[in-house]
């Protein structure tokens, strides 16, 4: 199996990890119908994406949308149903067990941070392991967790090192998860709601953190959210999930700042502004029920802007803007390009371009 | 937990409060009977404290807080983890775990009688037969994890029908399933899921059948602890608007315990921001947001990320939230606080009126000293939008 071990420069640009067409399905069964009543979940649907060196891609959604599972396939933990996975330019076999040479290049960090440390276990422990696991010699392990610690300005090392989870905040815990991910020189970090658990003060340290990381080391970050005025605050490119399916995908933050598809519109209408309050209405009940259609645009029973065509037909992604799709038929009329992948190119790929 | 321990401890302890620098804003002096009627004013929380543990090892968690609350208005209660505003909550309800003990202070609740008179009822020293009759229908509390808060043993429906058994004895069965109907109606949820398990119901909808058993009994106070910190944001505006919708039509007081300041500012009618147990600012909502006094408010409103404008880093607060076993001396802010002079570090600073609208602050900057120059961002006059800025450097001053 040739799975990529080379350890050459990372290059800013360069893509690292790809997701094409991935989807992954959940079949569970109707309670009191036996073995006959099977209903598919569709957790991910058809979701593509580029993770580049030196970017931060996030992915906004409320719970359900598919983003944690999502994340979980791009480490391999959850098999995805169909669609592929591209690491540095090959493909890996759908079916081969994930590799310590895939987890060497993506590690993922998860949202609790006291959940994801050993509790009996000191900092030293939580951190020489995966460095032990990954093939570093044991000489070198103290200096390796010290430079890991040092990098996520948990400072001095020797402090933190010989200290158990429960002795640490939350965020020097969480602090400590990155770090964790980071000793074994990834390529690709994939951070699942990170800051979520965290104390509002010390959020924005964990964020400056990870568009640190992006910028000076050229790493390549998927940060996943449910809140948007964070992925605007890091992303390079923006993501929004509903219902296992991309509904629109920006490159910069343009979807924040004008949104067009109707979820993202009441993403942003939910987010506290204390600046002006009346500015936009609480969504109605029905707009925050979670129903999801199962003919037709998925968001069409919370939709505001319904129309016939909703209910039946599912719409493609249509190109909005520059760098911008939305996946709502109220872009129809609007003139459309060809795209194979609805997917903003990369820095030097060439921008989409007309046919 | 051992309620005789609680009252055992928080009379022993009551004697060696030192109540020594705490500025209280209300006037009146007689708390138990007669004295100036509390009127308006539903709570009445003076010099309270709470610890954790005994003797030599306690921490002091709650740090004397005075609060008070008129009726029908919101008070929100901002903090990070540690800062003490769920322990503060907890120990005027009295529903505090051992080892948490309330060390001193009073908690007056103002039971007003349907013709209007105050009855009221210091929840520190009332005994258990008094509590019982003001929790719930007068005092009800919406815990954070709804799932956690819920029987997971016992459909929806029971869990309504014991509420009412216990404390509405005179119902009837078909009353109290009326009853019940009708609040499941007024958080906007159908019939049918007072036959479901609290396991069978999404995020939110626990959240609305938590909210429905608390106004049960129409109380007159509802505390919210967090209600709405694990749903995401779509869920959580809409239950807000719910809760809100409900309110103006009950007319009762709310105290709403969150981290999210930006929330706050738009729900609650006055704030008090809490820090390693003590009160460090208490402002009008839109006071609090358009001019915050103290360096920790200000901090926590830059820790928000935009959703307009350019994109500036910001830097949040640095350092970590305190550690309340080991305090600074001085000023328990003075470590993360980019202001911080030599006073700071020796003295601590106690929550002084500012003169400004009944708001008030814990800060030597606005100490009024001469040679002190309140920084630029902290002194702020009138409305309009504050740029998020990042906070300035911490400047060596030792």
């Amino acid at each position: 199996m040739s799975e990529v071990t080379d350890v050459s420069e990372v290059i800013a640009g360069t893509v690292q990890l790809q997701a094409r067409h991935l989807t992954r399905h959940f079949t569970t069964r109707i309670p009191g119908r036996g073995f006959n009543g099977k209903h598919v979940v569709r957790a991910v649907d058809d979701v593509s994406l580029d993770l580049v060196a030196g970017e931060v891609v996030a992915v906004v959604g409320e719970s359900g949308s598919g983003k944690s599972v999502l994340a979980r396939m791009l480490a391999r933990i959850v098999r995805p149903t169909s669609g592929d996975l591209i690491l540095r330019g090959s493909t890996i076999p759908r079916k081969a067990k994930r590799s310590l040479a895939y987890a060497s290049q993506v590690q993922l960090v998860l949202q609790d941070p006291f959940a994801s440390m050993n509790p009996v276990h000191k900092m030293r422990h939580n951190l020489v392991r995966p460095l032990v696991i990954h093939g570093a010699k044991r000489e070198d392990v103290q200096a390796l967790a010290e430079a890991a610690l040092t990098r996520v300005s948990l400072e001095p090392p020797s402090r933190f090192l010989d200290r158990y989870p429960h002795e640490l905040s939350g965020g020097q815990l969480q602090r400590v998860s990155i770090a964790r991910a980071l000793c074994i020189e990834p390529r690709v970090l994939l951070a699942d709601e990170p800051i979520s658990m965290l104390d509002v003060s010390v959020r924005l340290g964990v964020l400056n953190l990870l568009r640190g990381l992006c910028d000076n080391d050229d790493l390549a970050i998927l940060y996943i959210t449910h809140d948007i005025a964070s992925a605007r605050y890091i992303a390079d490119e923006v993501i929004v999930m509903y219902a296992g399916q991309v509904v629109e995908h920006s490159r910069g933050t343009i979807l924040v700042d004008e949104p067009t598809h109707p979820y993202t519109q009441l993403l942003i209408a939910s987010v506290p502004n204390p600046d002006d309050p009346t500015s936009v209405g609480p969504p109605t009940a029905e707009q925050a029920q979670i129903v999801i259609a199962e003919k037709g645009c998925r968001f069409n029973p919370r939709c505001p802007f319904v129309m016939d065509r909703c209910r039946v037909e599912e719409p493609p992604e249509f190109i909005v803007g520059e760098n911008h799709t939305s996946r709502c038929w109220l872009h129809a009329d609007k003139p459309q390009f060809e795209v194979e992948v609805a997917l903003p190119r990369r820095r030097g790929e060439g921008e989409i371009t007309k046919t | 937990m051992s309620t005789e321990s609680i009252e055992a401890s928080g009379v022993v302890t009551s004697a060696n409060v030192t109540s020594d620098v705490s500025v209280v804003t209300t006037t009146h002096t007689d708390q138990r009977t007669g004295g100036p009627a509390m009127g308006q004013r539903i709570l009445d929380i003076r010099n309270f404290s709470v610890d954790y543990g005994w003797g030599e090892g306690a921490v002091r968690a709650v740090n004397n807080v005075d609060l008070h609350l008129n009726r029908s208005t919101v008070l929100g209660i901002a903090g990070e983890s540690g800062s003490g505003k769920s322990t503060l909550v907890y120990g005027f309800t009295r529903l505090l775990r051992a080892p948490g003990v309330i060390a001193g202070g009073e908690a007056l609740f103002n039971l007003q009688s349907e013709d209007g008179t105050d009855i009221i009822v210091d929840l520190v020293t009332a005994s258990e037969k008094e509590l019982r009759k003001v929790r719930w229908s007068n005092i009800s509390v919406v815990l954070q994890s709804a799932l956690s808060a819920l029987n997971p043993v016992l459909r929806v429906g029971t869990q309504f029908e014991q509420v009412l058994k216990t404390h509405r004895r005179d119902m009837s069965k078909a009353d109290r399933r009326a009853r019940t109907v009708e609040l499941l109606a007024l958080v906007g949820l159908n019939e049918d899921r007072l036959r479901r398990y609290p396991h069978e119901l999404s995020g939110g909808q626990r959240q609305r059948v938590m909210i429905a058993l608390a106004l049960a009994l129409d109380p007159q106070l509802v505390i919210m602890d967090e209600p709405t910190t694990a749903l995401d944001v779509v869920t959580q505006r809409e239950i807000i608007s719910k809760l809100f919708e409900l309110r103006s039509r009950f007319g009762f007081a709310m105290i709403f315990i969150t981290h999210d300041l930006s929330l706050l500012v738009e729900l609650a009618d006055e704030i008090v921001v809490m820090y390693a147990g003590e009160i460090v600012e208490r402002a009008s909502a839109q006071a609090l947001y358009d001019t915050p006094r103290h360096p920790y408010t200000l901090g926590l409103l830059n820790s928000f990320p935009p959703m307009h404008g350019v994109r500036t880093e910001l830097t949040g607060i640095p350092g970590s939230p305190p550690d309340l076993a080991q305090l600074p001396t001085g000023c328990n802010f003075n470590p993360r606080c980019p202001y911080a002079m030599e006073r700071c570090l020796k003295e601590s600073p106690s929550l002084a009126d500012l003169g400004e609208d009944g708001r008030s602050v814990a800060c030597w900057l606005h100490s009024g000293d001469a040679g002190v120059v309140v920084p630029v961002e902290l002194r702020r006059t009138g409305k309009g939008k504050r740029e998020p800025a990042p906070m300035p450097v911490k400047r060596d001053v030792s």
